[in-house]
């Protein structure tokens, strides 16, 4: 009790003056995270070159996304969360973004933000990496390289096309764009997918099981990000990948402030320090995601694996967040109702 | 109803020899006991012919039938466990009836004889009960019961009366042995009690370490036993060690010389005599010993003598009032009497004796 | 005493209760898109869920899965827990341990390893066609028959245990008993044993019926998209369609079937131990 007192007294003094505000950075800032290659990088690139030299003490709270994101709804109505920073893709980051669970970003305390690419800016989180959704299909079965989604609904690919089934909304995206459709309204994609359905299509419950299917030749093409189909490539699996002409979705891996975070500060600052181009390119090599900021500097070789063209930029899409929230208990019944029975 | 034939039936373990080659003839309607101490092999013996323990080497033949490798089920058997193993699940009348139902007997036949074999128990008014809702005793009988409505050819028992107390013992003790006997049941019963064996069976068998020592009636294993062990076991005796010298003379080892009867020294190098058998006196003929302790147990009184070193118990109907020997006391000089042919040598065994270490 | 009971059941209530009050609460609420929930007291999430031809065969489908499971279960369980219970000593508890094994490993690990058993290129399949019997690799993964495979490796050991104990307890005097009297190991087992052994076979299958209704991680992976059970659509609705009202409902739904399920099930066969 003596001592509440006079740190009381400190809080009062350095809230008043700007100067002190790098002194209450530092302190422990707990980051909700994947675990796997995504915290080891994390951790190695981030929390100790950037951050424990001023000061700020990283825990990483590992665990899948579903969880962090079902935590997160839960813990909306207490005044002080378990988390300091949440890691989360651009889907579910605007889902919950919705429900007003995190802080403005303001542009101010992270300096970083200033060169990272526009379009994936958002108002309440920062950009960590990201990549694209393109179509990836074995070479020595698929000879002629697909152009287009549309080219997957081929009936001499009857049987030959997996699907993947936690990717349910960016599965029925891409088929809406094979459709004639856009990003902003899936009613054309159902029908096109029950005709891929008819056409024998299988459904994988997990990214491993495809995969495993991928490597057997069991399936010869797939919808699938950039990212993951680099790091099979490089472990052995035959595929390549295409960018589709309908243009590729862009899936950006996001970090954010809860409103209920109990050091803001530090969290903003593990934020700028995430956005920093060295530690940006360290997710490019270990995990094939491009980097969000502009100052990040990839080997040739490197980019022209994981990114994409300028061509292949301009054409770039972002999923019409706003239209999935509204209706993604709708479109998740259809994918376990209708589709996949 | 059969004959019990065991022909040289061995049970070995790992480590022990159960029942070393066995071999013993029941006829029908005979009461055999098996006798013998704790671990001698008497329950797998008993089992061996049930059918729960396979034989090592050996037959077994039930009514001439060889059933050496027949499944318990098949051997016709009736056994009474020492748990009574009662079915907990089952009525007293379906306990019963649950042999019958086995051997396809008609329902009016199953419930005549279910009735009768109650009867015989003294169980009748207890059909519908549950084991659980009986005494001891009155479980007892359900096992016999159980056992004896089927007409076992051979009647097995072990150790059923181990659970009750004493005076419900001697009350069954006489009431199995009524029915065994009006039944003409070809029995096996496993005891170790020597007093239940001597008073129910026809026949004993005397077991020690896996093998049998003696079989023969009660008179024959008490007056004639073939060796140390069962004249120790069988009542109570006087064991002696020392050495045989003339026929008719046995020197112990304190240097005194007592009369017995004239054997070949091969018969053995223990002189066996039952304390009843000796005479002690105040004056007259005998060997001189001294009186080391009196026990007055009415009826009888008990004398512990010293003779030249050697301990002897002699045992007597208390003597009238004003006889000499009612102020005998220890440390007086006394005359121990005995007939010559009541001494008999007889062959012994390490541990065959009491005061053997083993 | 009472005194002493009041924290326990305080904290009983406080772990069992409160967060079924909770989800109980939150089925009755309505979804709303953008706030997620909205405080109501409404049946229309257990009324959609009942009148959804989906959810009635998501729950057939568990219902057939978690029954054909607890009657495997026990059908192999009974002659292991028999052989367990019935075993010398010595080896009784190494065993028994061993009985135990298979839930050391997560049930996630546990699947891992049947599909690389049951895959187009998993162990089964490579040997049958080595062996040249089959040319074409058998589908075997992502069917009820996988799912009830990975099932039972899971709940079998409960099952087996439960059993056993059980049947532990059953001298082995009165088996002899009935063989003595005339009874094949059959009649024996079937008048004797099994009735004996009633309370453990009611225990053991409602311990069992309850693991598979709420099985998760094994119809997910062994049993491939197209195949659901309600835990997994109870997840759905929770956590990818962030829809709490709908996935409390059919959560609640499910409890209720599987506790009517249990209560009638263990009935029939308390019945059945009175009175036979
Ligand atoms: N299953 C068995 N395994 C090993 N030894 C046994 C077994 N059953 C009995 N024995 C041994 O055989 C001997 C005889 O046992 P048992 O027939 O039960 O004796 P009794 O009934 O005369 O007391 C004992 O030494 C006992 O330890
Ligand atoms: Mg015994």
């Amino acid at each position: 009790m003596r001592l509440t007192r006079r740190s009381t007294f400190a809080v009062a003094l350095t809230a008043g003056l700007p100067g002190f505000a790098s002194a209450q950075q530092s302190g422990q800032v707990v980051v909700g995270t994947w675990g796997g290659d995504y915290g080891d990088l994390l951790a190695s690139n981030i929390d100790k070159p950037i951050l424990a030299p001023k000061g700020v003490e990283v825990v990483q709270d590992v665990g899948p996304q579903d969880p962090r994101k079902t935590k997160l709804i839960a813990e909306r109505a207490s005044r002080r969360g378990s988390m300091d920073v949440c890691c989360l893709s651009d889907v579910d980051m605007f889902t919950l973004a919705q429900q007003g669970v995190f802080e403005p970003i303001e542009e101010g305390r992270i300096p970083n933000l200033a060169r990272a690419i526009p379009s994936l800016k958002r108002p309440y989180s920062a950009p960590h990496i990201y990549s694209a959704k393109v179509i990836l299909y074995n070479p020595a079965k698929v000879t002629a390289a697909p152009q287009s989604y549309a080219d997957l609904w081929d009936p001499k690919y009857r049987g030959r096309v997996g699907l993947v089934d936690i990717l349910h909304l960016q599965n029925m995206e891409a088929a809406s764009l094979a459709a004639g459709g856009t990003e902003h309204d899936y009613e054309p994609g159902k029908r096109k997918l029950m005709e891929l359905r008819s056409l024998d299509a299988k459904v994988y419950p997990s990214n491993e099981a495809l995969a495993a299917a991928l490597k057997s030749e069991e399936v010869w093409l797939t919808i699938m990000w950039l990212a993951r189909g680099f790091m099979w490539k490089k472990s052995g699996i035959p595929v390549e990948h295409a960018v589709p002409s309908e243009g590729a979705t862009s899936i950006c891996f996001e970090m954010s402030v809860p409103k209920n975070a109990r050091n803001r500060t530090g969290a903003m600052a593990y934020l700028d320090a995430a956005l920093d181009a060295r530690a940006q390119t360290a997710f490019a090599d270990r995990m094939g995601y491009a980097p969000t900021v502009t100052d990040a500097q990839l080997p040739p070789e490197l980019a022209r694996q994981i990114s994409l063209t300028q061509e292949q930029q301009a054409k770039l899409r972002t999923p019409d967040y706003e239209y999935i929230a509204k209706n993604q208990v709708a479109l998740i019944d259809f994918w376990n109702k209708e589709f996949k029975r | 109803m059969g004959t019990l034939t065991l022909d040289a039936i061995s049970r070995r373990y790992a480590t022990t020899v159960a029942v070393e080659r066995v071999d013993l003839d029941v006829a029908q309607g005979e009461f055999v006991a098996l006798l013998g101490p704790s671990g001698c092999g008497k329950t797998t013996t008993l089992r061996m012919v049930a059918g729960f323990v396979p034989p090592s080497s050996g037959r077994i033949l039930i009514a001439g039938r060889d059933v050496t490798k027949a499944p318990p089920h098949g051997r016709d058997t009736g056994m009474v466990f020492q748990s009574y193993a009662l079915f907990p699940h089952m009525t007293v009348g379906e306990n019963v009836a649950f042999g019958l139902e086995m051997r396809k007997v008609a329902r009016a036949e199953r419930d005549a004889r279910v009735r009768e074999a109650l009867r015989l128990a003294r169980l009748e008014g207890l059909a519908d009960r549950l084991p659980r809702q009986l005494s001891g005793g009155q479980q007892q009988r359900v096992a016999l019961a159980r056992a004896l409505v089927v007409n076992p050819a051979v009647f097995l028992l072990d150790e059923p009366l181990s659970n009750l107390d004493a005076k419900l013992r001697a009350e069954v003790r006489i009431e199995i042995r009524a029915l065994q006997q009006r039944l003409g049941l070809t029995t096996l019963f496993v005891t170790h009690d020597q007093e239940e064996a001597l008073t129910m069976a026809d026949r004993l068998v005397v077991m020690e370490r896996g093998r049998v020592r003696q079989i023969g009636t009660a008179e024959a294993l008490y007056e004639r036993p073939a060796d140390a062990f069962v004249a120790g076991f069988i009542g109570r005796c006087n064991l002696l060690r020392g050495t045989p010298e003339a026929p008719g003379r046995f020197r112990t080892p304190g240097g005194a010389l007592l009369p017995c009867l004239p054997q070949q020294a091969h018969h053995g190098q223990v002189l066996a005599l039952r304390p009843e058998r000796i005479a002690v006196a105040t004056a007259g003929d005998g060997l001189a010993a001294r009186l080391v302790a009196v026990t007055y147990l009415g009826a009888q009184t008990e004398y512990h003598l010293d003779l030249a070193g050697t301990r002897l118990l002699a045992i007597a109907p208390t003597p009238a009032e004003g006889d000499p020997r009612r102020a005998l006391a220890p440390g007086d000089a006394v005359l121990a009497l005995w007939d010559p042919a009541e001494a008999r040598l007889l062959p012994a065994e390490p541990g065959d004796l009491p005061d053997d270490a083993t | 005493m009472a005194a002493l009971l009041l924290p326990a059941t305080l904290l009983v209530l406080g772990l069992l209760v409160a967060p079924m009050a909770m989800l109980f609460r939150i089925s009755l609420n309505r979804y709303d898109a953008a706030q997620m929930m909205q405080e109501a007291l409404t049946a229309e999430n257990y009324l959609r869920a009942l009148a959804d031809p989906y959810y009635r065969e998501v729950m057939a489908t568990t219902l057939g899965v978690a029954l054909s499971s607890t009657l495997l279960a026990l059908l192999i369980g009974f002659p292991a827990a028999y052989w367990l219970a019935r075993m010398e000593s010595r080896w009784k508890s190494l065993a028994t341990i061993l009985t135990l094994f298979p839930l050391l490993v997560g049930n996630v690990v546990r699947a891992a390893g049947w599909m690389a058993l049951l895959g187009r290129d998993g162990a089964i399949n490579a040997a049958l066609i080595g062996t040249g019997l089959i040319a074409e690799p058998l589908p075997m993964l992502y069917t009820t028959g996988a799912v009830i495979a990975g099932i039972l490796a899971v709940v079998a050991p409960y099952m087996i245990l439960t059993l056993a104990a059980v049947i532990e307890a059953i001298p082995r005097s009165v088996e002899e008993a009935a063989a003595n009297l005339g009874a094949g190991p059959l009649t024996s087992f079937r008048r004797v044993v099994l009735p004996l052994a009633l309370p453990g076979v009611a225990a053991g299958c409602v311990l069992v019926f309850i693991l598979c209704m709420n099985a998760y991680a094994t119809p997910v992976l062994l049993g491939g998209p197209q195949f659901k059970m309600m835990a997994p659509a109870v997840y759905d609705q929770f956590v990818r369609g962030t829809n709490w009202p709908f996935g409390a409902a059919l959560a609640f739904l499910l409890l209720i079937v599987t506790l009517v399920l249990t209560i009638l099930g263990s009935t029939i066969l308390a019945g059945r131990s009175r009175s036979r």
